[in-house]
């Protein structure tokens, strides 16, 4: 069965220190790129391959994007560190990052020169162009309407993919070895973008449809096999010549191996035999406490900037209501929720909607038994009944909605024992995993209460507030309408566009308009925030060299085997 | 025969054609399923899933929709799964060997074994063995199997795995025999012992009790008078003709497991089977990926139905077939 | 005076009986006389009934034994023994602490066989199990052999075209995939915002008549083809040409004549039906197709507790084993039924 883990995480992790609990790269360690002897091969395994197209400008899942980021170059990169050091962006297949021209909607990129790809081909200026058209054309490229046609030219191409034309947008001259990019409006994110697999470089006369296997790419390794039902194969580019340690450093492992079709009970066991280095899935619930005991040292655990939550329908009654929101989140127990999720090892609770160590974060609950600390500690049952009473949603029936994975399905069980002491009538409503996110999302179906969660695509508070919770994100009778509680405040709209403007000059200004328009948001109650969720790597007892980066989680080709 | 054949065939077009339309029907009826939306991925925009739609001909009207399905399927044989957006044929041609692998292997135990409690039941009725046998495989067709793979996993696997008796079982999986034929035999063992049980009780009730029906048949009775040896009637004479119900209902079981009814086995032990592969792609709602399975196991089940109606016909004029 | 030779009539005779002892009797006393005396059965019939009294008593249970609400999460609880109290979800060990595990068996009254993901007393969990599983695995072994015994009768008896049209409608069914109609169907169901609608009645989501329908229609062929294969036999028979000879008509030939002969193969074949129905109604609930939450299945307990089972293996075995008693106890109770009723496939001494 797919792992959930596929379908949600996906991923770019944020700035700022993070505080690990295990073992492992901690925020003092430095990055190295090559901490361990090089040869031999990773046998990782997961339960099924990443889901969707293998093509690198479709393909949106974490567990692709791991190997995406060793076989293939955007302009830009997340440095290639565990700690605060893997959130900042150095140059990657540009030699500097631009600054920026022309009140932030021109950028001019010089190109490194040497660099091959794994055919042996060599970079050009304008294979960017190419593999920028190459975005639009194949038009099922998630992101290509909605982040990308920032390009100019980029919403024409949105329209009519197939005659994509962007040599207004993103100019290449391969003589003097630059790419200039015209925006048609100052963008605080377009580094970002550039910097995720969407935006990696790809060879001119790559196929203008999806692929089934990863074109060459600049990275230290190469795709060999991508076999859905058998496994992900790299071996070593040898072409590959490291130009940046930080940007994209050389691989230990000669090859790298993901194996696929076991279940997550068969690959802990793997892993603890040694058959296999590290498992991709988390792993299940049973097994925690035997891998913690008997197999401690090769376990690591990582926060992660993510959250998980419950949306209200802030439309339709009985949520409606403001105080009858309020008093579900005085009532939630979210230590009961952290025990669910695995216990206060993997996962820590919140109130709000940004998570830590994020920018724009700063610690905020005031749905908690004696507020003010910021943190939660208990919940307050008298105060949500008072709320309740106060509301008259009382005798409402509710439908909890959730899918039909085991955790989520045990924080619905919880959820509806909950507001059925409220006064509520709840019933469970657990739907596949591949229906319940889209199905949640369309207004037309009147959601009351839905889980959810979130994981971070680059480290902006917009991508958690105004993607989620903005006017713009909320569409009527549409299967992706990212803003389930269909919340729209005008009032908090204009601030947050206004701390967009702001990011383009002045980012830690906007910042601190974010920490106001988070707290604002979190008083309005449209979720249940109640957790975010830590990251857990098992690997086998001949690993060495791990390190966790908060953009790409456990980085692969820098552990070794030997 | 030949019409009968003839016919059969015909039949068999019918029921995959009338299956295939059920399964289209219900998959685009069930409510909130949106093959675009969910191969569009986390928060795509809406000319994507336009897109999308476009591509996999998900715009055009219904009937249109299945002819290019199934042109898809058995034309051009380039049908694309939603989910992985590869082929779904060679999916299906790589989880093949691993059914057959599983249910041959059950098949040579659970015949071998069913005959000898079968044939030693009737054998020694009258005497303690026979209600001890019959309880036996009474507590077999019991067992949920899905329930005693859970078991045979808890003690092979975690349990008793440190025990001399367990410690070779490898972790849970398929190899392919060609790849390495020791592991493959070593992961299969316990998978074709859990699908047996259910088939040893059953059919050596079965053969139990064919076998005392025709030793009341006259021409046995006949054989005895005639001065037979009682192992000469029972090998010979009684043991023949049972076998024929024996050889019909395994025929119906055998082509229900062929075309993935042992989906619950493969699913506790984690075999990539057929059936596991039709219940992911239920559970994922991957229509193309559902529709193959559904229609390679309608085959099997109607083919092996129809075979076995052939025999019986073969065997006994009497009967028609219906 | 004559002595009655029950073989020269034809009639068959148990081993034990004399001619005296069936006189005058009716087949269904003789049957009844039968299985009084098939100590097997009894004890078969004993345990079924054991089974079902102490799964309908669930409610008692819980609440005076256990004091519990199975059916209520109880992630944060505490539960005392001997005096001391522990939480029912147990951090995990080591220095990561990883995980929470639920409390095993304490073989007290409360939380006898221990707790399951959600804190939930097993026991309890699993006697309300079986009320679901028996419910279901009645009503829809009733169910199809209701349905299959008026297309039996109607297919066997008119023949023809009839019959085919039936038969090859069967033979559609039986090459369904069962599986694919229990996701739909519950996917449908789930979905629809006030349950389903059907005029007069309203079918919530996790009704257990969602699971008890799909059931009984798989198996409709199952009991199909024998009671069919018995009216075609029957129809030939001597006395139905009597009473057509009589003018019956075909509503008093079917019901009158042939439907009473039937009925012993059904009686037959029910507690057969029965244990089928309960084993696919696990498998579907085991799968998340069957049974919805929170109403509990041996099914879905079981499916519980297969996330559990490296260390909480009560919760996967308890509900197993409660299958394998009661299918088990239908199987030599049916087998019981069948002796009784047609002694001919009993062995004969020698």
């Amino acid at each position: 069965m797919r792992s959930r883990s596929l379908f949600q995480l996906l991923t770019l992790i944020g700035l700022a220190a993070l505080v690990l609990t295990a073992c492992g790269g901690g925020s003092k360690k430095k990055s190295s790129a090559s901490s361990g002897k090089s040869g031999g091969t990773l046998m990782t395994v997961a339960k099924g391959a990443p889901s969707g197209s293998p093509d690198p400008q479709i393909n949106y899942t974490l567990q692709e994007w791991q190997l995406l980021i060793i076989t293939h170059d955007g302009l830009l990169g997340f440095k290639r560190a565990s700690g605060t050091e893997g959130t900042k962006l150095v140059p990657d297949l540009a030699t500097a990052i631009p600054k920026p021209q022309n009140g932030g909607k021109t950028f001019v990129f010089h190109i490194r020169k040497g660099i091959k790809f794994s055919d042996g081909k060599e970079l050009k200026p304008s294979d960017v162009t190419y593999t920028f058209e190459r975005l639009f054309k194949i038009g099922q490229s998630p992101n290509a309407g909605t982040w990308y046609n920032v390009i100019v030219g980029g919403d024409a191409c949105v329209k009519t993919p197939a005659t994509c034309d962007l040599s207004k947008g993103v100019i290449a001259d391969d003589a003097a070895g630059t790419v200039t990019f015209h925006l048609t409006k100052g963008d605080p994110e377009f580094f970002d973008k550039l910097a995720v697999p969407f935006g990696f470089i790809l060879p001119t006369g790559t196929p203008n449809k999806e692929v089934q296997l990863p074109p060459p790419g600049t990275g230290p390794y190469k795709f060999v096999q991508y076999n859905p039902n058998k496994q992900i194969k790299l071996v070593r580019n040898t072409n590959f010549k490291e130009w940046s340690k930080d940007a994209q450093p050389n691989g230990n492992p000669d090859v790298i191996i993901q194996k696929f079709g076991l279940s997550a009970e068969a690959e802990v066991t793997q892993v603890e035999n040694g058959q296999a280095d590290w498992v991709f899935d988390t792993p299940p619930s049973d097994r925690l406490n035997e891998i913690s005991t008997k197999y401690g040292d090769q376990v690591h655990v990582n926060p992660l900037t993510a959250v998980w939550y419950w949306a209200f329908n802030v439309r339709v009654p009985p949520f409606n209501n403001l105080q009858a929101r309020q008093a579900v989140n005085f009532a939630t127990d979210r230590n009961a929720l952290v025990k669910i999720y695995g216990g206060p090892k993997l996962a820590v609770p919140t109130c709000q909607i940004l998570p830590p160590n994020f920018p724009g974060y700063k610690p905020y609950c005031p749905y908690t038994k004696n507020p003010g600390s910021g943190k939660w500690t208990a919940p307050d049952m008298a105060k949500a009944k008072q709320l309740i009473a106060a509301s008259g949603t009382k005798g409402a029936s509710v439908k909890v909605n959730t899918d039909t994975v085991e955790t989520d399905k045990a924080l619905g069980l919880y959820f509806v024992g909950l507001l059925n002491k409220l006064g509520y009538k709840a019933s469970l409503q657990a739907l596949s995993p591949d229906i319940q996110y889209p199905y949640c999302q369309n207004s037309k179906n009147k959601i009351q209460f839905c889980w959810s969660s979130w994981y971070q695509d680059y480290p902006a508070a917009s991508d958690f507030l105004n993607i989620l919770l903005g006017c713009g994100s909320f569409i009527p009778n549409s299967n992706a309408s990212p803003n389930i509680a269909e919340f729209c405040d005008k009032g908090i709209q204009a601030q947050m566009d206004a701390a967009l403007q702001q990011g383009i000059t002045d980012p830690s200004g906007a910042n601190t308009k974010w920490q106001a328009i988070d707290k604002a948001v979190t008083d309005q109650a449209p979720w249940v925030s109640m957790f975010n969720p830590k990251y857990i790597d098992f690997l086998s007892k001949r690993v060495k060299g791990y390190q966790f980066s908060p953009q790409w989680y456990f980085l692969l080709a820098q552990a070794s085997v030997k | 025969m030949a019409t009968f054949a003839i016919r059969r065939a015909l039949w068999l077009l019918v029921v995959l054609f009338a299956i295939s339309v059920l399964v289209f029907l219900i998959f685009f009826a069930t409510p909130g399923v949106d093959p675009a939306r969910q191969m569009a991925g986390r928060n795509p925009s809406a000319e994507t899933i336009k897109n999308i739609k476009h591509e996999f001909g998900l715009d055009r009207a219904l009937p249109i929709r299945y002819g290019l399905m199934m042109k898809h399927m058995f034309i051009s044989r380039d049908l694309i799964s939603y989910g992985s957006h590869t082929r779904v044929i060679p999916e299906i041609l790589s989880a093949t060997p691993v059914t057959l692998s599983l249910v041959f292997g059950a098949a040579v135990i659970w015949v071998i074994f069913s005959i000898l409690t079968g044939v030693g039941a009737a054998v020694f009725r009258g005497t303690v063995i026979d209600p001890i046998l019959m309880i036996l495989a009474l507590i077999g067709i019991s067992i949920p199997v899905f329930w005693l793979g859970e078991v045979v996993n808890l003690v092979t696997q975690s349990r008793l795995h440190d025990f001399f008796l367990f410690s070779w079982v490898p972790p849970l999986g398929y190899t392919p025999l060609t790849q390495d034929p020791l592991m493959w035999f070593e992961q299969l063992v316990f998978p074709w012992l859990t699908l047996s049980v259910l088939y040893i009780g059953f059919y050596a009730r079965v053969l139990r009790a064919n076998l005392i029906e025709t030793e009341n048949e006259d021409y046995i009775r006949t054989a005895r008078a005639k001065g037979l040896s009682e192992r000469r009637v029972l090998l010979r004479h009684t043991l023949r003709t049972s076998m024929i119900t024996f050889v019909s209902l395994f025929g119906l079981d055998f082509g229900i497991l062929v075309g993935g009814g042992a989906l619950l086995t493969e699913v506790v032990f984690g075999l990539p089977g057929v059936g596991l592969l039709t219940y992911n792609s239920l559970t994922a709602l991957d229509l193309p990926v559902i529709m193959t399975t559904v229609i390679y196991g309608a085959f099997f089940i109607t083919l092996a139905n129809a075979l076995v109606d052939l025999l019986y016909a073969w065997l006994d004029p009497r009967v028609r077939p219906a | 005076m004559a002595v009655f030779e029950p073989e020269a009539e034809g009639i068959v005779l148990d081993a034990e009986e004399t001619g005296g002892d069936i006189a005058g009797r009716s087949p269904w006393a003789l049957a009844g006389r039968r299985l009084v005396r098939n100590k097997l059965a009894l004890a078969a019939l004993a345990l079924f009934v054991l089974i079902v009294a102490v799964s309908f008593a669930a409610p008692v249970y819980s609440k005076h034994v256990a004091n519990t609400d199975p059916f209520e999460s109880n992630i944060s609880g505490t539960v005392t023994i001997d005096g001391k109290t522990e939480p029912v979800l147990q951090q995990g060990g080591g220095k990561l602490g990883l995980g929470e595990t639920p409390i095993g068996p304490t073989w007290h009254s409360h939380y006898l066989l221990g707790a399951d993901n959600q804190g939930r007393d097993v026991a309890a969990r699993v006697l309300y199990g079986g009320r679901a599983s028996l419910e279901i695995g009645l009503g829809s072994a009733l169910l199809a052999s209701l349905v299959a015994v008026v297309f039996g009768l109607v297919a066997g008896f008119f023949g023809g075209v009839t019959d085919t049209g039936i038969s090859r409608l069967m033979d559609l069914i039986w090459a369904f995939p069962v599986y694919l109609l229990a996701i739909s169907l519950a996917t449908v169901l789930l979905t629809a915002p006030n349950g389903l609608n059907l005029g007069i009645f309203n079918v919530s989501a996790s009704s257990l008549w969602i699971p008890l329908v799909i059931i009984g229609v798989i198996y409709v062929p199952y009991v199909f083809r024998p009671i069919r294969g018995q009216v075609l036999s029957l129809r030939q028979r001597e006395f139905v040409e009597a009473a057509i000879a009589q003018g019956a008509s075909n509503f008093r030939l079917i019901f009158r004549e042939i439907l009473p002969n039937v009925a012993s193969t059904v009686i037959v074949l029910l507690p057969l039906m029965i244990a089928t129905t309960i084993l696919t109604e696990s498998a579907l609930s085991y799968l998340s197709i069957g049974v919805q939450a929170p109403k509990a299945s041996w099914g879905t307990i079981i499916e519980d507790g297969q996330a559990l089972l490296y260390t909480r293996p009560t919760v996967a075995i308890a509900p197993g084993v409660m299958i394998v008693l009661t299918v088990l106890a239908l199987n030599v109770l049916g087998d019981g039924l069948r002796d009784a009723l047609d002694p001919r496939s009993k062995v004969r001494v020698k």
